[in-house]
């Protein structure tokens, strides 16, 4: 081990202990003034926090209420709190301290959350999550108000993930939402949630959700256990957790899925998987992941059987054009020139005739010049978008051509590539197959179908290496599990695939049986006795 | 640790790169198509090999900038000679600046010269060996010519020439019938095998040698100069010995069971080739048998067709007419079968597979017979043939519109 992997090491740990010792649980001050310049203190005197402070008309209490504005309910607050306490003559009571808070939290502040704070450590938690604190002169202790709100993004439909049946609400940022929306779809008190905090800065609400009795009890042990082992300063979306609980984090291809549907989630756990919700991001993890389950659509589980079954087949052939297709050309014209028909070899040759590059490099320029559109695509402000397709376009599709840099052929190739690579539902998955596919042009230049049918052999033996959560990721074609067929390159009706995935779940059976649909006995049409000529009176 | 496995990593990445790869690589604008080769005899006993190099800018240029008009020929040819093939053929490398490449080669022309003096035995080892040449290369014998002038001559519609004698012998094969579309896989078959000799397509370049070369010569609507199809040509030993032509080449190609489509011309009462008969599908098939240790062949065809001309008012619609006409139909083939037949006995070469059907039938009396099937046993063959023909459908309608007048 070098030095300075050591060097890192150690910063960790120091930072690490750093951490712990931060937040000693200790007890709040007696005076009310002391309390609220100690929180002035600490905040260092942010502006977005505001603190009250009144007077209770009847016993001259001092009461203070601090809130951060932006991420609580303006209206909650004015309505159910300050008006209450401003109003309620009830405070009156017989002087132990406990019994303040314990009237104004159940006589006076009529909100659905209110609970204790003792320490510093749980006031700050409690403030900067959105609650409350109201504190009372001369009490030790505080409590907290559940008045969290402030300006959300309303549901919107999901933009990455478009259907063409199905529903159009999507995730938002807000914790709470998105777990309701996916509530709404299972109604059943076997949907458990259990949250944990996450990000030593920024508190980060985590939820996982799953169904109790679906899910598998060694999944959730491990996801909890992963999740736990989660040292971080910050988690601000659902990429941070991902990256840190994923079982190879080597591999270009992503073994976590992620979406941003309800509908897609409550899909995922009745299928036994287990999802991730994270407050701040509109996406949401679910574990364990299969390869097959990044080319499976939304729209899959809601058109016909066929359809579905043969679209699914499509997007994986088209994931293999998007993978292969310029290393393939590049190896055809290069090393294997007897595999072109006769007519399109001389069409191919004439064309790069004026070319002067080799067709791997031709390859590379095209492949890089649509990448970078590509990314300018996405990064540009929308109103500018127009110019860069017209610019993109001018120069992949005309003047290359025409200034004799790249070959029609070639251009044919990259559209077809690129076209391909947004064939495949999951983002995460169609830009795995953009690195790889530079990785494959190179061998293809090398190598030819030689190189490429090694390759092959090498990324199958890659995917059939990977486990999410412990599950294999070629699931079900390898380990080879036909029971489990029915849902992967194709999707049997929902009469015929009658059991959930084998590897997730602990409970298979999800239907009845004799689901299939017949057409009723013939009604109102009697059977008649057919005498010779009836049909034929001519 | 991590630091070892990354260097590992990336020195495989770099020796895998430099050491090996790439050694077979060829781009394409540095490759010569070769679409056909020509092989002749010249006067001193070498050969000479011509071949047809495609000018892919100018058989597909159009639209592309900067690969130049269609001012120029379609192909190239070039010629060189040599004592053995690959001589010859290594020694056009003087003259063209890229790469021949051999795996588009789809036609091989051999000079009547060569066939008739030399024989083509000698030949097929070097292209056979070649690991870019293909066994499904098709064969072709010029008639009356040498294969440099057949490979030479250009033509209109399709622009490669070797791609119109592929196409022209694929089409012709198919519905007339006269000329076989062969291999040289399956020319190499017969060859070695006893039993059988090889049939080949004969190609012949009428008119002016000298515009055939001129792309002039394509503007016109009928070039001075055309390359077709003519007979067969039949070999014996390796060495072709007769060319035929017409009805003869087609009882031929009968016997060999490559008929698919053609047409059979009959006389009705005094008018001569007035009814046709088009023949749609076909089955022959030959079989032997040996008594008495003399073989005897029968030929079995059995066709079926429509009628798809009649110059003469005859009711089609009574079956006895049909009956009838079936029956001119199994003589005329008969007859036409019995004298292509007869000429390959005359000529004392089993171009028709016999001696084949007699090694299935009885291989121990073929092991005596072998030696001297050509020349001794199959010139006296006996030879039944049996036709049986079947009149499916009569085109669009029954009763020609003679009858009305």
């Amino acid at each position: 081990m070098s030095y300075r992997f050591r060097k890192f090491l150690k910063s960790k740990r120091k930072y690490t202990n750093a951490v712990q010792n931060a937040g000693p649980a200790e007890e709040l001050y007696t005076s009310l003034d002391s309390n609220l310049s100690k929180i002035k203190q600490r905040t260092g005197n942010s502006s977005d926090i505001v603190i009250r402070e009144m007077t209770t008309a009847q016993e001259n209490k001092q009461i203070g209420v601090i809130f951060v504005e932006g991420i609580v309910d303006n209206r909650t607050i004015h309505d159910f709190l300050l008006e209450s306490l401003m109003d309620d003559p009830a405070i009156e009571t017989e002087g132990t301290e406990r019994d303040v808070l314990e009237t104004i939290a159940e006589k006076i502040v009529p909100l659905g959350e209110v609970t204790r704070v003792n320490n510093w450590k749980e006031l700050y938690e409690s403030l900067m999550s959105g609650l409350t604190i109201i504190l009372v002169d001369g009490v030790m202790q505080g409590l907290s108000a559940s008045t969290k709100g402030g300006e959300r993004r309303s549901i919107q439909e999901p933009p990455t993930e478009i259907s063409i049946r199905g529903p159009r609400e999507g995730f938002t940022e807000s914790l709470r939402t998105n777990t309701s929306l996916v509530r709404r779809r299972i109604k059943n008190p076997n949907l458990w949630v259990e949250s944990l905090q996450l990000g030593e800065k920024t508190k980060t609400d985590v939820e996982i959700m799953y169904i109790e009795g679906i899910a598998s009890e060694k999944n959730l042990n491990e996801l909890r256990e992963r999740l736990e082992n989660i040292n971080m300063d910050g988690i601000l979306e659902t990429g941070y957790i991902e990256e840190l609980i994923e079982d190879q984090p080597s591999s270009p291809f992503p073994t976590i899925h992620f979406t941003e549907r309800p509908d897609a989630v409550a899909g995922n756990l009745l299928e036994g998987r287990i999802a991730i919700f994270v407050d701040g991001t509109p996406f949401v993890l679910h574990v364990p992941s299969i390869f097959i389950q990044f080319f499976q659509s939304v729209d899959d589980y809601y058109s016909r059987a066929y359809i579905a079954s043969s679209l699914r087949f499509m997007r994986i052939m088209v994931f293999l054009i998007s993978l292969y297709a310029p290393a393939t050309y590049v190896a055809a014209t290069t090393f294997h020139q007897e595999m072109i028909p006769t007519q399109l070899l001389v069409v191919l040759s004439a064309q790069r005739e004026a070319v002067p590059f080799p067709a791997v490099i031709e390859a590379f320029l095209m492949e890089i010049t649509f990448e970078i559109l590509r990314e300018a695509g996405i990064r540009m402000p929308q109103a500018v978008g127009q110019t860069v397709s017209i610019v993109g376009a001018l120069v992949i599709g005309q003047a290359a051509v025409q200034a004799g840099i790249v070959s029609p052929a070639m251009v044919i190739i990259v559209a077809i590539t690129a076209i391909a690579s947004f064939t495949t539902p999951s983002y995460s998955m169609a830009i795995a197959a953009r690195l790889i596919r530079f990785g494959l042009m190179i061998v293809a230049a090398s190598f030819g179908f030689y190189g490429l049918i090694l390759s092959f052999i090498v990324i199958i033996a890659h995917l059939c290496s990977l486990r999410s959560f412990g599950i294999p990721y070629m699931a079900p074609l390898a380990p080879f599990i036909p029971a489990d067929f029915g849902d992967s390159v194709i999707r049997l009706p929902r009469w015929g695939d009658k059991e959930r995935p084998r590897l997730f779940t602990t409970k298979n059976e999800r239907e009845g049986s004799g689901q299939k649909p017949t057409p009723p006995e013939t009604r109102n049409i009697k059977k008649q006795q057919m005498k010779k000529g009836d049909l034929n009176d001519d | 640790m991590m630091i070892k496995g990354l260097l590992c990593f990336f020195s495989m990445l770099l020796s895998i790169s430099i050491l090996s790869g790439c050694w077979s690589n060829q781009e394409l604008p540095d490759l010569a198509l070769v679409s056909a080769i020509g092989i002749d005899l010249s006067e001193d006993g070498e050969f000479v090999n011509t071949i047809q190099v495609i000018n892919p800018g100018n058989v597909a240029g159009e639209g592309i900038q900067n690969t130049g008009g269609s001012e120029s020929p379609p192909v190239s040819t070039y010629t060189e000679h040599g004592y053995n093939m690959t001589e010859a053929q290594r020694r056009i490398s003087k003259k063209v600046s890229r790469e021949l490449y051999y795996a588009h080669t789809n036609l091989l022309v051999i000079g009547e010269k060569l066939a008739e003096e030399r024989g083509i035995q000698e030949i097929f080892d070097a292209l056979e060996r070649d690991n870019e040449f293909r066994t499904t290369t098709k064969v072709v014998v010029a008639q009356d010519a040498k294969a440099e002038e057949i490979i030479k001559t250009l033509t209109s519609i399709d622009k490669i020439p070797a791609n119109k004698v592929i196409k022209t012998l694929r089409s012709t094969e198919r519905i007339w019938g006269e000329n076989i579309n062969l291999e040289t896989r399956g020319l190499l078959q017969k060859l070695i095998s006893p039993g059988t000799s090889p049939v080949i397509s004969c190609f012949r370049a009428p008119g002016d040698e000298e515009k055939g070369e001129a792309i002039e010569g394509i503007q016109e609507t009928q070039p001075p100069f055309r390359l077709q199809a003519s007979g067969l040509a039949l070999f014996k030993d390796g060495k072709l010995i007769h060319t035929v032509n017409g009805d003869t080449s087609k009882g031929i190609l009968w016997v060999l069971d490559k008929i698919k489509e053609t047409g059979v011309s009959l006389d009705w009462k005094q008018n001569k080739e007035a009814i046709v008969y088009e023949v749609i599908r076909q089955k022959t098939s030959v079989s032997a048998q040996v008594k008495n240790n003399q073989p005897k062949i029968s030929v079995e065809v059995s066709a079926e067709g429509d009628i798809g001309e009649t110059a003469v008012p005859i009711d089609l619609r009574k079956p006895h007419v049909l009956k009838d006409l079936e029956g001119l139909v199994e003589k005329e083939i008969k007859e036409n079968l019995l004298s292509s037949i007869k000429k390959t006995q005359e000529l004392q070469t089993d171009v028709l597979g016999f001696g084949e059907a007699v090694h299935r039938a009885d291989s121990e009396a073929w092991k005596e017979m072998k030696e001297n099937w050509n020349d001794e046993y199959f010139p006296e063959v006996e030879v039944d043939v049996k036709v049986h023909a079947f009149i499916r459908r009569t085109g669009l309608r029954n009763k020609p519109f003679l009858m009305d007048f």
